[in-house]
């Protein structure tokens, strides 16, 4: 991006309404147009908000980050360089390059890099940092021929190793690629000794805007798709299944079929942290299950829901999936080697990202594996991504019993139990994960960043209800989340009258539909807090029907509204039989929750 | 020479956005309280973009007004 066209970008007022973001650039050097860089990549991602980026004082990286972790904000992105580590690193210095300054100087950076850890790991930070390594070459401090590497840089680089590693695992706690970095600033390319010298600032503006332009989605990771759907013939393996037979196709390096063997590694990889596969094959169904019996296979037939092999259209094939998964079409991605078959589940399914699988191309096909890891990354794997292909079998296990039973007894048949975890602080990120992904079954489509998700549960009276599920086809993991606040003059330990409650948020997972968790949890609300009526945050969103439906049995007349207060009169009059086994946990902080209510 | 004003003065916009644009063509470091080193960095780097010209020489470091720096550019002839 060139420069003025960043200014430009700056210079866009924030549309009217919109939401401020608060950015902690911390860093030693003079911000300069790394600021202006991070600041129009901030506009990119988020446009119309307000932007405000925030920094701190030249040459005082741990007192800047000190301070932005004390304060708070949206996003702290940290971008530290030699120099901030021991400024003799630096080119500003000159206190000498003798071998024993060079001990001082490690024994110094060990120090600092055990400061700055022990600030990102402060039990306070709730904001997410982006931190982005030292980028610059050091300077000639060791005289060594050409092309020789220092036992000094040696030893400050696994030192600068052993902090990033050590940090990587802290909550919340990003690090930028140094690959990507590379890819897209060559190290070369990155020092303006002249800028450093005259003004502070290390950086090319190809530099600046590299780095600033990987800071923001490290730091606001966009949301990554979810299912991937791939064809078999000449993708999954090398060759016609129908003419091979299932040991005439291969997929390793004898059969010169090596990219299909990486291919399917990848996607056992994927399946592995979440992600939805699926097949969707032009082939004999008996054919394709000989196949995937094949012991060499490395993308194992458990990893992969549903099979459609047949002779029908592709497009028909993915809508199938579609519906099985229950997942949107902008969230999956279809795989084929054959562009006319791309094209016709493009045409179908416009949403779908239709990629070629090119057998004869190994680059294209490293390419692709490159391509599908960063559409399909996440920041965090949690036990939820893991259960997610568990729990579709088990719901498509659930609807075809369903379709043969009567309802309640088929629901009465399920042994389902039901874990309402009750807490008055923030928790994991999973219970955040689900609010800010959910859209169908979903109060009012409210999306939180973490800080106010944290700020949420710092009101009076809020609390949150995490819902986990298992039944006899399997558990779902954590589904469900309903937050609100509960009037504050009852907390923490008074009796009286039945509690206010107004709930904000509430989100139910669309794999845990038909089996009347929405009914439990409100139950077990109703009956908790005494109340003769609840409030709701309600509004009507683009996709939020399910829930509107769910509201839509209890209100009397017309559509449920925003804003909806609901009798528990008209909630008792249509709640269905109930067949539940109820476990209640509860996690509280210094307010005693469990008080609250009776 | 209009051309390299009005080009300067959209660099002059960028750099300082809150500034009246009628204000620039008497703009000089001594009249413009956010003329400072780091702004002038900045309005460097634009003015080193927009017209294509090695600004890291002493003629453009040291220039201290909106004319001064005019009359640099129209030196360095047709490409800026």
């Amino acid at each position: 991006m060139r420069y003025g066209e960043a200014l430009r970008i700056n210079a866009q007022p924030a549309l009217e309404g919109s939401r401020k973001r608060d950015i902690h650039l911390v860093c030693g050097f003079t911000p300069l147009h790394f600021e202006t860089y991070l600041q129009a990549h901030l506009n990119l991602h988020f446009p119309g908000d307000e932007i405000c980026v925030h920094t701190g004082l030249f040459n005082d990286l741990e007192g800047n980050l000190r301070r932005a972790c004390e304060t708070g904000s949206d996003g702290i992105v940290l971008a530290i360089e030699w120099s901030d580590l021991d400024a003799r690193l630096g080119l500003r210095a000159s206190a000498g390059w003798a071998a024993r300054t060079l001990d001082d100087i490690l024994a110094q950076v060990e120090e600092k890099t055990k400061r700055l850890e022990a600030l990102l790991a402060a039990p306070g930070r709730a904001t997410p940092v982006a931190l982005i390594a030292p980028a610059l070459a050091l300077p000639p401090l060791v005289n060594l021929p050409p092309g020789q590497c220092s036992p000094f840089e040696l030893q400050l680089r696994a030192t600068l190793a052993t902090f990033v590693s050590r940090v990587c695992g802290l909550s919340g706690v990003r690090i930028v690629s140094d690959h990507a970095l590379a890819a897209s600033s060559p190290p070369p390319a990155r020092a303006n000794p002249k800028l450093d010298l005259s003004a502070g600032f290390p950086y090319t503006l190809p530099h600046a805007d590299a780095a600033a332009a990987l800071c923001v989605p490290c730091l606001f990771p966009a949301e990554s798709a979810k299912g991937i759907i791939t064809d078999l013939d000449d993708t999954l393996w090398k060759g016609i299944l129908g003419d091979a037979g299932s040991e005439g196709v291969t997929w390793s390096l004898e059969g010169k079929s090596q990219a299909h063997a990486l291919y399917q590694q990848l996607l056992a990889s994927l399946a592995g942290s979440g992600v939805l596969v699926a097949v969707a094959s032009k082939n004999d169904p008996a054919l394709v299950r000989e196949a995937f019996a094949r012991p060499d296979i490395l993308l194992q037939p458990s990893q992969v829901f549903p099979v459609e092999a047949g002779w029908g259209a592709k497009s028909a094939s993915v809508a199938r999936i579609l519906k099985a998964w229950n997942i949107g079409a902008d969230a999956v991605v279809f795989v084929d080697d054959s562009p006319m078959e791309l094209a016709e589940v493009k045409e179908k399914h416009p949403q779908v990202e239709c990629l070629r699988f090119t057998p004869d191309d190994p680059a294209a096909i490293l390419e692709l594996l490159y391509r599908l890891r960063s559409r399909f990354g996440k920041s965090e794997v949690r036990e939820e991504d893991r259960l997610r292909l568990a729990s579709l079998r088990a719901s498509a296990a659930l609807e075809e019993a369903h379709s043969s039973e009567a309802p309640a007894d088929f629901l009465a048949g399920l042994d389902a139990r039901l874990t309402l975890e009750f807490a008055n602080v923030a928790g994991d990120g999973r219970a955040l994960e689900l609010v800010n992904k959910t859209n169908q079954f979903n109060l009012n489509g409210r999306r939180f960043t973490e800080l106010e998700w944290e700020s949420y549960f710092r009101q009076p009276g809020a609390f949150a209800i995490t819902v986990s599920y298992e039944d006899r086809f399997g558990p779902l993991g954590r589904i469900a989340v309903l937050a609100g606040r509960l009037a504050a003059e009852r907390m923490p330990e008074e009796s009286g009258p039945a509690v206010q409650c107004q709930v904000d948020v509430w989100v139910m997972s669309c794999r845990a539909f038909s089996r009347h968790i929405e009914f439990q949890v409100l139950k077990r609300l109703y009956e908790k807090l005494g109340a003769g009526n609840i409030e709701f945050a309600f509004e009507t969103t683009p996709r939020n029907g399910p829930i509107e439906a769910f509201f839509g049995r209890m209100v009397t007349a017309g559509r449920p509204r925003q804003g909806l207060e609901l009798p528990a009169a008209d909630f008792e009059r249509t709640c269905p039989p109930l067949f539940h086994q109820v476990i209640e946990k509860w996690t509280t902080s210094e307010k005693n929750l469990r008080s609250a209510f009776p | 020479m209009d051309n390299v004003r009005e080009k300067l003065t959209q660099c002059f916009s960028l750099a300082f956005p809150k500034i009246d644009p009628g204000r620039f063509p008497e703009a000089r470091v001594e009249n413009l309280s956010e003329w400072d080193s780091l702004a002038h960095v900045r309005l460097l780097t634009l003015i080193g973009e927009e017209f294509a010209v090695d600004v890291d020489r002493e003629k453009f470091e040291s220039a201290t007004s909106f004319q001064e720096l005019a009359g640099h550019l129209v030196e360095e002839g047709p490409a800026a």
